[in-house]
């Protein structure tokens, strides 16, 4: 028999959501220091205004630093004791600048068994999407979790 | 807006190489990184003690971060605007303070919807051939005619 | 002819190479790389795609497209070649606690093959299994080089080979489009489809290459 999977499927098409995060010129700073970032449209407000910003645009993947604070229910997975961070993937779909204010909305996408060198494996696939104040996704993020037995 | 220091859409072919570009995690930077993206600490990322109790042999790079660092790698060089999609598989833990090298290899280039788009593969990896993380990436490119 | 026996199209849910992407990675193989490579068999994971038609990108780019499994057993991944409906309707594909012996057995049954894959990989491969004991009575093949393999991996499956006389298959379990044809098995005959790889196999003319060595 295929692995039967017990977890709470009432959760598909449920979305949760969160926010505003504003994202500030600080923000964008402070991210650009953790990962040594120093393109000047991305540290520097008059080189991003030369090309028509706003304000200094935002590295495409600030936005997965957010999804954290969306409040994800358990999805009661019947399956593992350990869970880590298997993948993600982030889809740019609008320029995200200093002073854009978003909103954040995420559902459950799939949940799959596989194996691997560590055993069985349940993945669990939330994806959010990023919506900025005038209405324009700016971003989708897909987080994988594998949840080990 | 194309940035003029980057390559156009025309100088890539299927099959070109790119990188590897070397960066590296630092200690500092990891905290930076964990403190803005609200993850207590000390943790796994920061702390010796914690990441050996979780089994890693020793404090480990997000995955999250990890992604940035693989991010800021191709904006660097194809250009701020230039990422459209960065889909990774986090493969092995990343540790702090060593060399990771950032390859890609340009796996399709094609013209959609106006745009020059070019797909590659993207590999992190460790000196001693660690594969750390592997997708892919679809970017856009300037043309040099515009 | 080189036939890259092992890779994981999107339709597997770890895998980000599209086929197309695949087909043009060969023409990059050959033409840039001077690598010679005939088609590849696109495993995928716990599922065979019966409604998937590659034949107009097979002629387009010249390339042979042929489809398998790569099942999950509670002894470790099994490549199967030859899928037919009575066998997918004899075994559950989807079942990651299958027996591995009792697929073998189904396969053949049915006209279809079963080799262990990546039998060195530490944790999941056939290796372990053996060192705890289990038997296979009646295998004779497994796949002996692996592109996704890490160090030491190959090694134990060449070891393998070398102790129970096994035969040895070669792919490059690509989930990206550039791994595609990183291990290829090396045959002296043609192959034209599903079948005839399955009587190439059963055959035992072939050997595991490097693509390097694909020239």
């Amino acid at each position: 028999m295929t692995m039967e999977l017990e977890y709470n499927r009432d959760l598909y098409g449920v979305e949760h959501e969160a926010g505003p995060f504003e994202i500030t010129a600080d923000l964008i700073q402070i991210f650009n220091r953790s990962i040594g970032e120093t393109s000047a449209m991305f540290t520097d407000q008059a080189t991003a205004q030369a090309a028509g910003y706003s304000g200094v645009l935002a590295p495409p993947t600030l936005v997965t630093m957010l999804v954290r604070n969306v409040e994800l229910p358990d999805i009661e997975l019947n399956f593992g004791v350990m869970r880590f961070h298997a993948g993600q993937r982030v889809q740019s779909r609008a320029p995200i600048v200093a002073g854009d204010s978003l909103m954040a909305s995420s559902h459950l996408k799939e949940v799959y068994p596989k194996t691997g060198r560590s055993g069985t494996m349940v993945f669990t696939v939330w994806e959010t999407t990023f919506t900025n104040q005038d209405g324009t996704v700016v971003a989708d993020v897909q987080e994988s979790y594998a949840s080990r037995e | 807006m194309p940035d003029q220091n980057g390559p156009f859409f025309e100088d890539i072919d299927m099959g070109d190489e790119i990188g590897p570009i070397e960066l590296v995690a630092t200690d500092e930077n990891v905290s930076t990184f964990c403190e803005l993206w609200g993850n207590p600490m000390p943790n796994r990322f920061t702390s010796q003690e914690i990441a050996e109790k979780s089994g890693l042999p020793g404090p480990i790079v997000p995955g999250v971060m990890s992604m940035a660092i693989m991010s800021q790698a191709l904006t660097d060089w194809a250009g701020p605007e230039s990422l459209k999609d960065l889909d990774l598989v986090f493969r092995q833990p990343i540790p702090h303070n060593k060399p990771l090298l950032i390859s890609a290899t340009v796996t399709d280039t094609r013209e959609e919807d106006g745009e020059n788009i070019i797909e590659c593969d993207v590999l992190m990896m460790g000196e001693a051939g660690e594969r750390y993380v592997g997708g892919i990436a679809i970017i856009t490119l300037p043309s040099s005619g515009e | 002819m080189y036939l890259d026996l092992h890779s994981h199209s999107v339709s597997s849910d770890d895998s980000r190479a599209t086929v197309e992407q695949y087909v043009k990675w060969v023409q990059v193989l050959r033409n840039k790389r001077g690598c010679t490579i005939d088609g590849f068999v696109l495993t995928e994971h716990r599922k065979f795609d019966f409604d998937k038609d590659y034949s107009q990108l097979a002629a387009e780019y010249d390339v042979l497209i042929m489809k398998g499994s790569e099942l999950d057993t509670r002894y470790g991944h099994v490549l199967v070649y030859g899928v037919t409906e009575a066998l997918a309707k004899d075994i559950d594909l989807g079942d990651v606690k299958m027996d591995a012996r009792e697929l073998m057995k189904a396969a053949r049954h049915h006209g279809a093959i079963a080799v262990p894959a990546h039998p060195g990989r530490f944790g999941i491969g056939l290796v372990d299994y053996m060192e705890q004991g289990e038997t296979f009575p009646g295998l004779n093949m497994v796949e002996r080089l692996n592109g996704g393999s890490r160090a030491g991996e190959n090694e134990r499956a060449d070891t393998l080979c070398q102790e129970q006389n096994y035969l040895g298959t070669g792919g490059s379990d690509a989930h990206l489009a550039s791994h595609l044809g990183a291990c290829l098995t090396s045959f002296p005959t043609d192959v034209r489809d599903e079948r005839q790889l399955v009587e190439a196999l059963l055959a035992g003319d072939f050997t595991p290459v490097w693509l390097k060595d694909a020239k």
